[in-house]
């Protein structure tokens, strides 16, 4: 491996690191989520002994992606890692040594 | 022997109040509430071993009547429509409906309907603890199950016309189903889900005619 394959490879792994750990920070879901469950339960609702929950629109971060029908739910962990991964190995491949012809 | 029968009388009433379990609020005699409203709403939990599931619905109607002094005499049905039924994940809501597992298509309905009451407890005046035993159908499959309920009657206010005219009943329920017994295949999206699911429905009905 020469050097600038050294660089694609550590920068690659670097990606992959920042990923993870945004991922960790992001609560650590394995599946991608696009809606959340939040508590909506009024003082009315308490005072009937009933919960209100619903489901909004938020985007969190998981590890897999949740789905294909948007970009959002491919977004995570694993598909950032394997376009590095893929990048990387095409980038490596070109920056590889070309060997000298002999005569 | 008019004495006799008026204490006989007398110990036949007091002892019928003791044990008809009911509600001491403003109305009295049988009445129907109605769930309407798109607040009220069925959650069906289960676990994977990679995460937890909770299934929401917000289309759930139904109507229950009853005599407010006597929560036994509680009778009604309650439905769920289940294309309704959210996870967050849109693929996996699909594959929730689809003929592999809840089978919208030929099932569109999860349904509970009241066949009797029993072990009622008085929390408050207004607030009554009960089992609920009834037939709960899915996936084209009906047993009985019994729930652990918890009914909470408000009598009209300008707080509760907020949500709806009328005096409002609010009920938690909560039981669990094996979907085996429903013939519901346990695989969604690759994922093992639990053999166990936790359904829990919180609604509040409105006697506004």
């Amino acid at each position: 491996m020469n050097k600038n394959q050294k660089y694609i490879a550590v920068i690659g792994i670097i990606l992959i690191a920042i990923a993870l750990f945004y991922w960790y920070s992001q609560g650590a879901e394995i599946f991608t989520k696009t809606q959340v469950l939040i508590d909506k339960t009024t003082e009315l609702d308490r005072m009937l002994g009933v919960e209100n929950k619903e489901y909004v629109d938020k985007f969190v971060f998981g590890l897999l992606p949740s789905g294909m029908s948007s970009i959002m739910e491919i977004i995570s962990t694993a598909s950032i890692a394997g376009v590095v991964v893929i990048l990387s190995g095409i980038f490596i491949y070109l920056l590889r040594n070309k060997r000298k012809e002999t005569k | 022997m008019k004495i006799t029968l008026s204490i006989f009388a007398v110990i036949i009433i007091f002892t019928a109040s003791i044990f008809a379990q009911g509600f001491k609020v403003k109305a009295s005699g049988e009445q129907t509430f109605n769930f309407a409203d798109n607040k009220n709403q069925a959650t069906f939990f289960s676990t994977t071993p990679l995460e937890d599931i909770t299934g929401l619905s917000n289309d759930v109607k139904g109507s229950v009547t009853f005599n407010v002094g006597d929560l036994k005499t509680l009778k009604g049905k309650v439905i769920v429509s289940v294309a309704s039924i959210k996870t967050g994940i849109e693929m996996r809501d699909g594959h929730l409906q689809s003929a592999g597992w809840l089978n919208t298509e030929s099932f569109p309905e999860i349904s509970f309907e009241i066949k009797k009451v029993s072990d009622v407890k008085s929390a408050a005046d207004n607030k009554l603890t009960a089992k609920v035993t009834g037939n709960y159908t899915m996936h084209g499959v009906t047993k009985e199950v019994t729930a652990d309920a918890t009914l909470t009657y408000l009598d009209e206010s300008e707080q509760t016309k907020m949500r709806a005219p009328g005096d409002l009943l609010g009920v938690q329920a909560k039981f669990n189903v094996k979907l085996s017994d429903y013939d519901v295949n346990n695989k969604l999206v690759g994922q093992k889900v639990s053999e166990d699911i936790e359904v829990s429905v919180n609604i509040v009905g409105s006697n506004a005619k």
